[in-house]
């Protein structure tokens, strides 16, 4: 028999997806613990995460010099210390500070879960925050901070924050070199103690998941005795400076130019949300997208562009990234505008729209595979307190969408006069 | 146990099989042997330039990343020194679709001047983005041809300079293509919720037409034992100097290998190792400092990178290294931290090896290095290295004749 190679084989829509439920259990202290029993082997990851984030912080950089800071030293253990029994036992603890939260993430094997968790433990209530470490730390906080300001992606992303949130904002406040001069022992206790709190903290294990692994958070997160019981203190929201719409910062011998572009976008528990992640995964969501398709595989400008639609706790964003020939950045401005505006005039035909529809669902399908994108996917609803009811709305979403929806959306979302540009490096 | 079926086809094509019942997705990886080490001095970059080239559409499908998607898949590459690697996650009932788009691109591309320009350019702009436009970027360019006089590494695998991206012709390509790209020079492997049956089935109809081609392997020569330091300095745009020193190791199959791995980790593998605790936390000497080795399968490079604190003198920075390396070959290491580093190399392969796609790129990897049922052995072997191991490697590795250094200072500073 001959094969015929111009035709496809028969592939399967996916019909379904396994959404786990966790098993979400309320500890003494009211933390939410949730657990998700996931894979073969012998693992456990540990998030436990704090709304801590740099919205939370008086200034730049308290909220992510104290996360990180915690792994410098306890009442008990060294810096040195905490290294080296985590190494031993071939754990790590990362901690990640982000605008809204700050989490640490321990990766362990379950046999030596007792041993690791105990010094995650310790880390989160009782942090010593010693002077010397804290002065190295910005010393080298300084070193890195300089070294990315050389860098063009860095730059526009700055000034990109300040244009579209102001600088009044704190989702559009920079941090700059002298801040890390007046980072203090007592700044990061005060903000450790407001914010490390167990009854806004929450917990997400995954991995082998038994009896045991459940009663060592409880012994070792769910009492009461530690943190204390004082009420969040948000900062006011700040009103928004105007948009500044494009700027440039010019750099000498830049051999390419950082392209930053966005526009405000609701927030992921806004009913349009979903669909919202469906138009821009086709304007520049996956890798046979149309920005990628137009800059990268018909233009040869770049390496890569993409746009993600990102949703912080108070704000979200629809952004695109790139990093294009110092030549051809006015050129892809042109073109992304052009992108956008192909979206709001021209229905988006079955074919296309068959193809995003397929490839969200193989993606989705990958994001439940395996304890860490498990927890990676549960993290991203339980941030924002949805219930796993989320992902079946948005796998309905993603097969149910029409043409004509994309287009409307594209045309009440994407208004060309909010879209904010900065461009780093050379704008010809 | 990473438990695992393997056979040949009778046109040379090696195929892996490893069932895991545990995941929806099946993972296929496709490798060819061959990577920057097998160009010619005055052609480089062809590998991966190629590497791109093998998206751009096959003689029957036109586009590979549609009919990908459609069947709910996603897929990548990557090009080092050694090997072209080439990867599909997809929904497992849809398997074949994989078969069928790497395959075709086996059997032949649809070269054209146009798509061939584009990815010159697009090759361009990784250059830029990865090396020229990166502080400290070029220092691996750099490095490079100071530790390699006549071995093939002594190219990075973008390229050994833009021009020759620039001037690669149709005829290069297509020759590249006849050349190395072939079912006797490739290893296919495939994880996930399959059946070896299953697989051998559709490899055999998918794959099984393909001819043999005849593989051109340049006799790549070996590099000559160094005889005395080389040194390099250079000035760039950068806010602080950096100081870059590489021996040359072991090769992947020689038992030594593990011993320079293990030597790195002692040094750099984690918060408590020595140059982060001794450099950054105690004499705070530099910002950041690290030590690892590239991982060839020929005789590679061991290397040690590090930025200075501002302030403080290149040679003083220097010193303190030469100081950290040669106590592993004077002083005698305690054996709970040679237990640290063998405890953390377990539970590092044990991170890594949860994913199927990981599991089928290794398994691939191994094979290719003779027997992919090295899996399985791959952490036995790290902990059998003892402490008389370190002390001998180290004194070879870090002998003075032996190292290549890289003074890349700051503008600024001087």
């Amino acid at each position: 028999m001959i094969l015929n190679r111009k035709i496809q084989p028969a592939y399967q829509d996916i019909k379904e997806i396994n959404i786990i439920n966790p098993t979400k259990i309320k500890l003494k202290n009211n933390v939410v613990a949730h657990f998700i029993d996931a894979g073969t082997q012998e693992i456990v990851k540990i998030d436990i995460i704090f709304e801590a984030g740099s919205w939370s912080q008086p200034t730049p950089p308290i909220a992510s010099a104290t996360n990180e800071m915690l792994m410098e030293g306890t009442s008990t253990l060294s810096s040195q210390q905490i290294a080296e029994k985590l190494d031993y036992y071939g754990a790590f603890i990362q901690p990640q500070p982000t605008k809204d939260f700050a989490s640490l993430s321990l990766f362990t094997l379950k046999k030596y879960l007792p041993q690791t968790i105990t010094i995650l433990e310790d880390i989160v209530k009782n942090p010593s925050f010693p002077q010397h470490e804290l002065t190295n730390f910005i010393n080298k906080k300084k070193q890195q901070f300089t070294i990315e300001m050389v860098k063009v992606s860095n730059l526009a992303r700055r000034v990109f924050n300040e244009q579209i949130f102001g600088t009044n904002h704190p989702y559009g406040k920079n941090v700059q070199l002298e801040d890390y001069d007046s980072l203090t022992r007592e700044a990061l206790f005060d903000f450790h103690k407001k914010h490390y709190t167990p009854q806004h903290g929450k917990i997400i294990v995954t991995g082998k998941i038994d009896d045991t692994v459940i009663q060592t958070i409880h012994q070792h997160f769910g009492n009461k005795d530690w943190g204390t019981t004082r009420e969040r203190e948000y900062p006011q929201k700040v009103s928004q400076d105007e948009i500044i719409k494009e700027k440039i910062i010019e750099k000498e011998n830049a051999k390419q130019s950082a392209v930053r572009m966005g526009i405000r976008m609701p927030t992921q528990p806004h009913p349009d949300f979903i669909k919202l992640t469906i138009l821009n995964t086709i304007l520049g969501g996956y890798f046979g997208s149309r920005l990628m398709k137009n800059i990268r595989e018909e233009k040869g400008y770049t390496y890569g562009i993409g746009s993600l639609l990102l949703s912080l706790k108070h704000e979200g964003i629809l952004l695109i990234v790139s990093e294009v020939g110092a030549n051809y950045a006015k050129e892809t401005v042109n073109e992304i505008f052009k992108e956008i505006n192909r979206l709001k005039e021209e229905k988006i035909s079955k074919e296309e729209l068959t193809l995003v529809k397929n490839y969200m669902m193989g993606d989705f399908l990958r994001s439940f595979d395996g304890p860490f994108a498990l927890s990676e996917s549960y993290r991203s609803i339980i941030d924002f307190d949805l219930t796993p009811g989320y992902f079946n709305r948005a796998i309905e979403a993603i097969k149910t969408i029409t043409p004509e929806e994309i287009l409307q959306l594209a045309k009440q979302y994407l208004v060309e006069e909010n879209f904010v540009t900065t461009i780093a490096g050379k704008y010809e | 146990m990473i438990q695992f079926e393997k056979f040949t086809l009778e046109n040379g094509l090696k195929v892996i099989v490893h069932q895991d019942t545990s995941t929806p997705i099946v993972a296929f990886n496709l490798l060819y042997n061959v990577g920057s080490r097998d160009e010619m001095p005055n052609k480089t970059g062809f590998a991966h330039l190629f590497e791109h080239l093998m998206f751009e559409g096959s003689i029957n499908i036109p586009s590979f990343d549609n009919a990908l998607q459609m069947a709910g898949g996603e897929n990548n590459a990557f090009t080092n020194n050694d090997i072209t690697n080439y990867y599909i996650t997809l929904p497992k009932e849809n398997i074949e679709t994989a078969f069928w788009l790497e395959s075709d691109r086996m059997f032949s591309l649809d070269f054209s001047e146009k798509k061939l320009s584009i990815q010159k350019n697009v090759v361009i702009e990784e250059y830029n983005q990865r090396y020229l436009n990166q502080p400290y970027g070029d220092a691996s360019l750099l490095l490079r041809p100071l530790a390699y006089k006549v071995h093939p590494y002594q190219w990075p695998t973008i390229g050994k300079d833009i021009s020759h991206i620039k001037n690669a012709d149709l005829q290069d390509v297509k020759d590249f293509f006849m050349h190395h790209y072939a079912p006797n020079n490739a290893i296919l492997s495939v994880a996930g919720n399959v059946t070896p049956d299953e697989i051998k089935t559709l490899a055999k109809k998918w794959f099984g037409a393909i001819k043999k081609r005849e593989i051109f392997k340049p006799e790549i020569p070996k590099e000559p034992q160094q005889s005395e330091p080389r040194f390099m300095r250079i000035e760039r745009d950068v806010p602080f100097d950096a100081i870059y020193k590489a021996y040359h190791m072991s090769a992947k199959n020689h038992p030594d290998y593990y011993v320079a791995d293990l030597i790195s980790d002692i040094l750099s593998n984690g918060k408590s190792a020595r140059l982060y605790q001794k450099l950054i936390k105690e004499k705070q000497l530099f910002s950041d400092i690290n030590a690892y080795i590239t991982g060839d399968i020929d005789e590679g490079l061991f290397m040690v990178a590090g930025k200075l604190m501002k302030g403080v003198r290149i040679d003083e920075g220097e010193q303190a290294i030469e100081h950290e390396l040669n106590k592993l070959i004077n002083d005698t290491i305690d054996d709970s931290e040679i237990e640290k580093v063998k405890n953390k190399y377990e539970s590092v392969f044990q991170f890594a090896h949860i994913s199927a796609l990981n599991k089928a790129m290794d398994l691939a990897y191994q094979e290719l290095l003779g027997d992919a049922e090295r899996i399985n052995h791959d952490v036995k072997k790290f902990r059998a290295v003892t402490r008389q191991d370190i002390q001998r490697v180290a004194s070879i590795l870090f002998h003075p004749n032996n190292s290549s250094t890289l003074h890349y200072l700051s503008k600024e500073n001087s």
